[in-house]
């Protein structure tokens, strides 16, 4: 019966495809290809309403098998061409992937020419992913036209430090510019990750000197609520208020933010630096802050110049006698795991082996925070003073000195 | 470390999933997903771009054809967890029915059915005691008319009146006994009809069970079947995906950087998976073990072993259901693990990791939805506790916990997301670090299977997988993955384990299924553009490879049922994973541990091929030259390996445990070489027996006396025989073919013939004192007492003739008993009397005064020479009827007759 057939030939396919997919699996790719030959065939009764279909599944195996094999381009580019007919819905997304392979096989040019063609495509009413697609066309044709915009701009620039300018190189560039920044400033309103877009367009709207709506592009992209905690787009506008040479109140408080979003981010280094020369006891105060939460992360954990930040903050803040109550706050959430997160005597060990300045460093505020008996300090010390180390004998010194503000700040 | 300079270019949007599907097989395959401009920088005349999903990855070779086992089979003998086919309903009929319906049918009916059969005692104890005398299941006709008065009777009988029963069984038998072979039919051809749709109950199945349903079980069967249907539902569930099993039970602990390579190995083992060793392992082409293990016996099976390297110490934690304990293992090699702590959790725990930053701080969840950081010094702290899941509701219990990069934030999972917790704070401080919803792109009904820290990789990147896909995350920009891809497994992976990089090369995750044991390898890693760190990035396809299953084909032919032992036992579902990186400068490669439920730990050996060149397209050779298949047999180490495995599991498999079989003693011991010495051969009287048989059969007529009339009388057999019966041997024998070898020891050993004439004496004694008390019955038999209490002293040193036993054959073995009764003295064995021997009567659970009553009955009938031994299957029914004399006497007639004509 026809039940029956529609039956067998549903299990002769599956049986087919998980054949494929073994192939592929085990990088058979030849053999995964002769299969699809014959799966091919299942595109001329699809019964199926699955979530995949026949014409989908050979477009993703195909692809997948000519990345792997060795075949010229153009079989390639014949074979996407197929593809695009074979799925009319998934037009849009066959071709962003060709481009994808066009642009990461250095075929910038064939790749523009595709983003042109997808972009003119019309089939009857766009749903919601075949406009985000589209949408995604357009951006990726605006970041080629920039990338032409900035040929166009260093051949001007090199051309004009000989003091010959090109009339005709320059209105191309101004047409890049316009093609691309209409197409970029599209996405960048949609809420998500648009890095690469941002910075072109940021980098296109500085060149032609318009420095509010750059401004006001990153300061949408970074404190736009429907968009996500992009670390990035803080980093983009605080870059971009450093260049402007805003105030270093702008720029902390811009930092301030990424400190609150992301504590662990290599900026916070500038951040502290920044803060410890201010005046205002508030701000070195967050400063100490900032370096104490950036050195809670595994991350920072062998960061020899974060160490060093904090060594000389609390250096600064011992010797001047004042303050310890800074130290004294930070270190009470910390006293009863820092110690074995850092200050391990297996962790002196290692440290003075691989590094002899980060050892200095943490040894230092060892003797500090833990005083001259702790495990880290003592190890450390011993070591320099035997290898006659001058400045780990200083160090011995100093911290021997400044016991009682151990006494003070563990008591 | 840094944060990724640019991140691929996404959508982002908020709720629920949208996209509609499931898992596709090829999801997976085709995609780039974006690109990223990361190339040598934008100086350059033309801009270079990346993947997000790359085609190139480190190539990574099987060096063999299959796994290979790492440890001989323990000698425990794995009992196998059950499959579908026990517990689901499985009839050809009922299947086609239910071609089209989603779900399967549980068969309910046959596991309360199995209970009963298996467990009769806890069942029906009481009551089956009570009311056994008054069922009758044999097949002949019970000549009394069930009448509905009496059978009514039962239930109305209060539960305790055992006061009652004896009264009730004094009755005449043939009114309180029914017979029930009819119901068993009916029951019977039921289980034939099954999923038949027009299935009609009988009516007497139906009324029996409107009768008894509410009395006769010993548990309430509401209650019972309500206990069963849980534990069914829990086992199915089991069996679709088992979440206890998440994380694995099987850690490597890896030797010390530039030790000695002997690593350990921790896994479970034993009967119940509840031992735990820790196996030192010497790295070698194959992996082999070294000296014995360190073995803790634990309380319950074991979950989960998981472990963290913290300060160069070992720290293994091992999570069963009720009970968790952490182990430390110092760093030198062959050091001694110490136990630290155990505790114990009211609900089962669902979760133990090791923190990978402090020594001896774990978390623990609990499948009430309570979140731990349990510290070895401190003890634990609860950070969480909420029966809901985090995002939007979902059944399932199942809650998980890691740590991320800060000591003190841990993350806490469920199945619809992850959320990550200060432990300074947990009500305070928190954020959603991956929600299943449109955030991360994922699909409907998508859920979380395992999240894993990626610390020794990236410090703030995190693993999650789900049945689809897996997710890399990055702390720093949470809800976003910043990798996605399409594992396309048959079955969720609930392993997964993580071999990082050194700087520029990728990390390798291995993903783990637990029923289907795929195993999958996936790298990524961070693509670097213009000396700064740039996003995530998967490099290359992922790799399928060897299961424990796959090595069946390559070892040797074995016969059929040890072929399918075999299957059953390389295709229990795994039940955990782990690897390690083995560099040096000029071999790089990877050994993958795989654990089955079985116990069995099998490893497979992956090398790192350089990448090739890419050959110039233009070349004549097939395009797909780089794709070297493993290797398609395997090495001789392997094939020695396998043989030695194959030897140690047959061992294990034949050696049966001692309780399953019934004591036994050597022959020699208990006969003398006299004893076994038999006849030299066939009699002549046998041989002429024979021919006399097959040349009746041929002629087709019947043997009516088997005396040899028309030959020479029969020589006097020249073996000495007691003039009472059948040698000692052959009785012994007999005893011991029917069975009965032990009764028949003990009767004759434990007493002598003098005790038991004593025994008997004061018995009559008693008797004759207690005549006047008794009824009628009892009276009746007065005169013949002493012949049914000879009969009682005749069974020792006589055989038993049982009913098992061909009469045939008794009479070949002892030619003069053809005409035993001339011979014979008084006590001599007569078959029904042995049969009638109140201990056969007691065995068959005849109360006294009616073993006496059937006895007395049977003697009456027995008054000319007694008769021989009935065919067996008439003898067996009429003696477990203690039922009517009518009946009885109707029976034992021709049975008297027969013999005179014979003889």
């Amino acid at each position: 019966s026809s039940d029956e057939h529609k039956l067998n030939f549903r299990k002769s396919k599956e049986a087919c495809l998980s054949y494929i997919q073994d192939a592929l699996l085990q990088k058979q790719w030849k053999r995964a290809a002769e299969f699809l030959t014959c799966y091919v065939e299942s595109l001329e009764k699809d019964y199926s309403r699955e979530h995949i279909g026949p014409s989908e599944v050979i477009w993703r195996i195909g692809t997948e098998i000519f990345y792997h094999s060795q075949s010229s381009m153009k079989e390639f580019n014949y074979f996407m061409e197929q593809m695009k007919t074979l799925g009319v819905k998934r037009y849009l997304k066959v071709c962003l992937e060709h481009i994808f392979h066009l642009l990461c096989n250095g075929q910038i040019d064939e790749a523009y020419q595709n983003l042109s063609l997808a972009e003119s495509w019309r089939f009857g009413e766009q749903t919601a992913v075949q406009d985000k697609e589209m949408k995604l066309i357009q951006a990726y044709r605006g970041l080629l036209d920039y990338y032409s915009w900035s040929k166009q701009k260093n051949i001007l620039l090199e051309h004009g430090e000989d003091g010959f300018s090109d009339l005709a190189v320059e209105q191309e560039m101004h047409g890049y510019f316009r093609k691309a920044a209409v197409n970029l400033k599209e996405i960048i309103k949609i809420p998500g990750v648009w890095d690469i877009f941002v910075k072109c367009y940021v980098d296109l709207l500085e060149f032609y000197g318009d420095h509010n709506e750059a401004h006001q592009v990153l300061n949408e992209y970074a404190y736009n609520s429907k968009f996500p905690a992009n670390p990035n787009a803080h980093v983009y506008l605080y870059q971009f208020l450093k260049r402007q040479g805003e105030s270093k109140k702008t720029l902390i408080s811009a930092l301030k933010i990424l400190h609150d979003i992301v504590p662990s981010h290599e900026l916070m280094i500038d951040f502290n630096t920044m803060l410890q020369k201010s005046k205002k006891r508030k701000k070195r105060r967050m400063g100490l802050e900032v370096i104490f939460a950036a050195l809670d992360y595994a991350g920072w954990k062998e960061n020899a110049k974060a160490w060093s930040c904090l060594a000389r903050q609390v250096k600064q803040i011992v010797i001047s006698g004042k303050h310890l109550d800074w130290i004294k706050q930070e270190w009470s959430s910390r006293k009863d795991w820092w110690p074995a997160f850092h200050f391990s005597r297996y962790l002196a060990k290692r440290n003075w082996q691989e590094n002899k300045s980060l050892s200095y460093e943490k040894a230092l505020v060892a003797g500090i925070l833990l005083g001259k008996d702790c495990k880290y300090f003592k190890y450390v010390s011993h070591q320099g003073c035997k290898a006659q180390l001058k400045r780990f004998r200083m160090l011995k010194k100093f911290v021997n000195r400044h016991n009682p503000a151990y006494l003070r700040i563990s008591g | 470390m840094e944060f990724p300079a640019a991140l691929f270019p996404s959508y982002f949007s908020v709720g629920p999933p949208r996209e509609e599907g499931g898992s596709a097989p090829v999801a997976g395959w085709g995609e780039h997903g974006q690109v990223l401009e990361g190339g040598p920088g934008r100086r350059q005349m033309q801009p270079a771009f990346v993947p997000r999903r790359g085609v190139t990855g480190e190539r990574w070779e099987a060096a063999d054809a299959a796994a290979v086992p790492v440890l001989l089979p323990s000698e425990d003998v794995w009992i196998p967890s059950p499959t579908p086919q026990d517990i689901l309903y499985s009839s050809g009929l009922c299947r086609n029915l239910r071609a089209g319906k989603s779900g399967a049918t549980l068969d309910f009916a046959k596991q309360l059915g199995h209970f009963f059969v298996d467990h009769p005692e806890d069942a029906f104890g009481s009551l089956g005691h009570l009311l056994h005398k008054n069922f009758y299941l044999g097949n002949s006709k019970l000549k009394v008319i069930v009448c509905p008065g009496i059978t009514v009777l039962f239930p109305t009988l209060p539960l305790a009146s055992l006061n009652l029963c004896p009264l009730l069984l004094q009755r005449p038998a043939r009114s309180s006994t029914i017979r029930m072979t009819a119901l068993v039919e009916d029951i019977d051809r039921l289980e034939a009809r099954r999923g038949c749709p027009r299935q009609h109950l009988a009516s007497r199945l139906r009324w029996f069970s409107h009768l008894c349903r509410d009395w006769l079980f010993e548990v309430p069967l509401g209650l019972l079947a309500d206990c069963l249907h849980e534990e069914l539902m829990q086992q199915w569930s089991n069996l679709l995906f088992d979440d206890s099993l998440t994380g694995g039970a099987l850690a490597w602990l890896p030797p010390e950087d530039g030790g000695t390579p002997v690593g350990r190995l921790v896994h479970p083992g034993g009967k119940a998976m509840n031992h735990l060793y820790f196996q030192d392992v010497v790295l070698e082409e194959l992996p082999r073990a070294r000296g014995s293990p360190a073995q803790f016996e634990l309380s319950g099976r074991i979950r989960q072993v998981a472990a963290a390297r913290v300060d160069g110490q070992d720290f293994v934690g091992v999570r069963s259901d009720y009970h968790c304990g952490v182990w430390r293992v110092p760093g030198k090699a062959g050091a001694a693990p110490t136990p630290l702590q155990v505790i114990h959790t009211d609900v089962p725990a669902s979760c133990l990791t090791v923190s990978p930053h402090l020594p001896g701080e774990l978390s623990v969840c609990t499948q009430s939805g309570t979140v731990y950081l349990w510290s070895v010094e401190t003890g634990l702290q609860r950070l969480r506790h909420d029966p809901q899941t985090m995002f939007f509701r979902d059944h399932s219990s199942w809650r998980w916990s890691d740590f991320t990069a800060h000591p003190r934030v841990l993350s806490c999972a469920d199945r619809t997301g992850l959320q990550c917790l200060d432990v300074r704070a947990p009500k305070r401080c928190h954020f959603d670090l991956f929600k299943v919803g449109e955030e991360a792109g994922c699909q409907q009904g998508e859920r979380v299977v395992l999240p894993m820290y990626l610390g020794r990789a990236h410090p703030s990147q995190y693993l999650v997988t789900t049945q689809f896909s897996t997710y890399v995350l990055d702390e720093r920009l949470p809800l976003m993955p910043v990798l996605k891809w399409a594992h396309m497994m048959k079955a969720p992976p609930v392993f997964a384990h993580l071999m990082p990089g050194k700087p520029g090369r990728s990390h390798k995750v291995l993903l783990g299924a637990s029923h289907t044991q795929e195993l999958l390898l996936l790298q990524y890693r961070v693509v670097s553009s213009g000396g700064s760190q740039s996003a995530c990035q998967l490099a290359g396809t992922p790799q399928k490879l060897h299961s424990i299953a796959g090595c069946l084909q390559h070892l040797p032919t074995q016969l059929p049922h040890r072929h399918h032992m075999l299957q059953q036992r390389l295709t229990a579902p795994a039940a955990g994973l782990a690897a390690t990186l083995e560099e040096d400068a000029l071999h790089k490669s990877m050994l993958i541990f795989q654990l089955s439920e079985a116990g069995d730990v099998f490893c497979q050996r992956l090398t790192h091929k350089p990448a090739q060149p890419p050959a110039p397209p233009s070349r004549d050779e097939e395009p797909c030259a780089n794709s070297q298949p493993s290797p398609e047999v395997p090495s001789p180490a392997a094939a020695l390996q396998y043989r030695r495995w194959l030897r140690a599991l047959s061992r294990a498999c034949r050696e049966p445990p001692q309780h399953s079989w019934p004591p036994s003693l050597s022959q020699r011991r208990l006969f003398t070489r006299r004893d076994l010495e038999g006849p030299a051969g066939p009699s002549s009287l046998q041989r002429q027996m024979r021919q006399r048989l097959r040349q009746t059969m041929q002629e087709g007529g019947c043997i009516q006396c088997w005396e040899p009339l028309d030959i020479q009388p029969p020589p006097q057999p020249q073996t000495l025989e007691p003039a009472d019966g059948p040698d000692p041997l052959s009785a012994r024998l007999t005893a011991a073919w029917t069975g009965d070898w032990e009764q028949w020891w003990e009767e004759r050993t434990s007493f002598s013939v003098a005790q038991r004439q004593r025994a008997l004496r004061e018995r009559r004694r008693r008797q004759k004192r207690a005549r006047g008390h008794r009824s009628l019955s009892a009276s009746f038999t007065s005169s013949l007492t002493y012949q049914s209490e000879l009969s009682e002293l005749s069974d020792t040193g006589l055989p038993l003739l049982s009913p098992g036993r061909p009469p045939i054959l008794s009479q070949e073995g002892s030619p003069r008993a053809s005409s035993p009764p001339l011979h014979s003295p008084p006590a001599s064995p007569v078959p029904d009397e042995a049969l009638l021997s109140s201990q056969s009567l007691r065995c068959r659970g005849i109360p006294k005064e009616r073993r006496k009553t059937l006895r007395d009955y049977l003697s009456v009938w027995a008054e000319g020479p007694p008769e021989p031994p009935e065919p067996p299957g008439s003898q067996a029914s009429q003696l477990c009827i203690p039922s009517s004399q009518s009946q009885l006497s109707s029976a034992s007639q021709p049975l008297r007759k027969r013999p005179r004509m014979g003889f």
